[in-house]
């Protein structure tokens, strides 16, 4: 089987005609006039302004601006989440002590830091990358604890009764056991640190997807607008998907995940 | 039968030529936590383990055979009077060369590893690569799984996922096995397939094993003596030697007198302890 023929099997081609046939209603209601907004453009007039701004590089510029530091904010949020999360979930004394101001700490919506960040770190890509970092760290935390907490206690008694040592039943038992909540929290943290790179964009640093929307909306350029808009859904479905291949290529051994064999 | 029996005269019933001892219960008493306090589950158990013999832990559902058996290996602790030993060293966490075999084995597995990697887990790091190997191949040949290595469990039945976990055990060698119900959950004909590939290993290694079960069919087939416990805190109630000719064989040796005698009074001592 050729790889067009392969894509083609893996595609759905409904669904991608449903979208089509929306965008052409779209069209369709704005040349007749039906849909009479001021500053709704017609998805032709988007095309043709998101081209325009690929030929210049602005919007290149911009996504990888925002795609790097939703990067390195998801992965600093893991690697702190995946650390705390093990201390606190192995660790009982300091779940005990931390517990309550964790919980506090979850109830406030970490958009609500955004003016708060603003004022100490100031218009800049720290204020963005602190945003990133705390918000995409939560969930990444969370289903650490809750991963190696239920953890099966067979497993702890296997591990007892082959003499295992502790660093080796954390790395070839409990980690890998609780390794399907983990990839969960580090996928909800993945989709979050985008939402705060372009919220902090919009209000914060000046850069960025969210920054150019800004931009485009204060120089009355919906279609740029729409563009923009577009262009983070499409890196937001990139980045989801390249998540799950990765999962996909290194937890192969996994299949059927632990989690989901019951 | 009479009641604690101490090991001497134990030994002495059992009439053959006296063993050293592998295991030694003096005394031995679990507190388990519960929410009206702590609550005494097993009272003043009594027993030797000789060494290279088969003892089957009898009792009913909830009678304390599985806690027992985790006493045994160091997974639960008793109270402090309590005498627990194995080979001679008290037992303080799981004893060496002493493997616990799990009922639950589809939860003692590792889902992410192959079966050959799964027999690996004890060895690793422990005996060099190239005795690693041999030894993995070697347990898994006397499961009859080598064609089965590069499986995951769950591609596994039943029966053949319980037969990784004992060449697990097996791999590291064990002069004690610890079998909690390893077979419970079986169906009839794989059950009996694995207690002659039970009894095959116990002839070929001489190791001790302690094997809890509620069949009364089962422990007189496997054992050399069986332990029956009762009460609350449980003690043992009945100590019933079976001098069954080995090797034992699934039809034959259930069709003896002696069997249907031993089963009979090992049921009867249940039925009467029950009430």
């Amino acid at each position: 089987m050729t790889s067009a023929t392969a894509v083609l099997r893996r595609t759905n081609v409904l669904g991608v005609a449903t979208m089509l046939l929306l965008l052409g209603a779209w069209e369709l209601l704005i040349r007749v006039g039906l849909l009479d907004f001021q500053n709704l453009p017609a998805p032709s007039a988007v095309a043709a302004r998101a081209q325009q701004l690929l030929a210049s590089g602005e919007l290149m510029t911009n996504l990888l601006h925002t795609l790097r530091v939703t990067l390195l904010g998801w992965v600093l949020a893991s690697v702190i989440g995946i650390g705390l999360g093990l201390v606190l979930g192995l660790w009982r004394p300091a779940w005990r002590w931390s517990m309550a101001s964790f919980e506090l700490l979850r109830a406030v919506p970490p958009i609500s830091l955004v003016p708060l960040a603003l004022l100490v770190f100031g218009f800049s890509v720290r204020t963005e990358l602190t945003l990133i970092v705390y918000a995409s760290a939560w969930p990444v935390l969370v289903n650490t604890i809750e991963g190696v907490r239920t953890v099966r206690p067979e497993l702890r008694d296997v591990a007892r009764t082959l003499h295992l040592s502790r660093r080796e039943t954390l790395l070839k038992l409990t980690l890998p056991a609780a390794m399907p909540s983990i990839v969960v929290g580090l996928q909800l943290g993945l989709s979050l640190a985008l939402v705060l790179a372009v919220v902090a964009e919009l209000v914060g640093n000046p850069s960025g997807l969210g920054n150019a929307l800004i931009l485009a909306q204060l120089a009355l350029r919906p279609e740029e607008m729409f563009a923009y808009v577009f262009t983070i859904g499409l890196l937001g479905i990139a980045l989801n998907a390249a998540f799950r291949q990765i999962v996909a290529w290194t937890l192969t051994s996994a299949k059927p995940l632990p989690g989901k064999v019951s | 039968m009479t009641v604690e029996r101490s090991a001497d005269v134990s030994s002495a019933a059992l009439g053959t030529q006296p063993r050293s001892v592998a295991c030694q219960c003096r005394n031995a008493s679990v507190d388990l936590g519960s929410r009206a306090g702590p609550r005494r589950i097993l009272g003043d158990i009594n027993f030797d383990l000789h060494e290279g013999e088969f003892v089957a832990i009898l009792g009913r559902s909830g009678s304390g055979k599985t806690t027992l058996l985790r006493v045994l290996g160091g997974l639960v602790d008793p109270t402090p009077e309590s005498v627990v030993t194995f080979h001679g060293r008290p037992v303080a966490g799981p004893p060496q060369d002493v493997v616990f075999v799990f009922q639950n084995y589809a939860a003692s597995l590792l889902p992410w590893r192959t079966v050959h990697n799964n027999v690996a887990l004890g060895l690793e790091g422990k005996v060099p690569v190239a005795v690693k190997r041999a030894r993995i191949s070697e347990s898994l040949a006397t499961v009859g799984l080598e064609a089965r290595a590069a499986d995951y469990p769950w591609q596994l039945s039943g029966g053949m996922q319980q037969r990784v976990q004992l060449a697990r055990s097996l791999a590291m060698r064990p002069r004690g096995l610890l079998m909690d119900e390893p077979f419970g959950s079986l169906d009839a004909m794989t059950k009996a397939s694995l207690q002659d590939q039970l009894q095959q290993v116990h002839q070929h290694t001489g190791a001790t094993i302690a094997f809890v079960t509620h069949d009364i069919d089962e422990a007189v087939f496997l054992s050399d003596r069986i332990l029956v416990l009762d009460g609350s805190p449980a003690t043992i109630a009945h100590e019933i030697p079976v001098e069954l000719p080995r090797p034992r064989d699934q039809l034959a040796t259930k069709e003896l007198p002696e069997f249907l005698r031993l089963r009979r009074q090992v049921y009867d001592a249940i039925v009467e302890t029950g009430d």
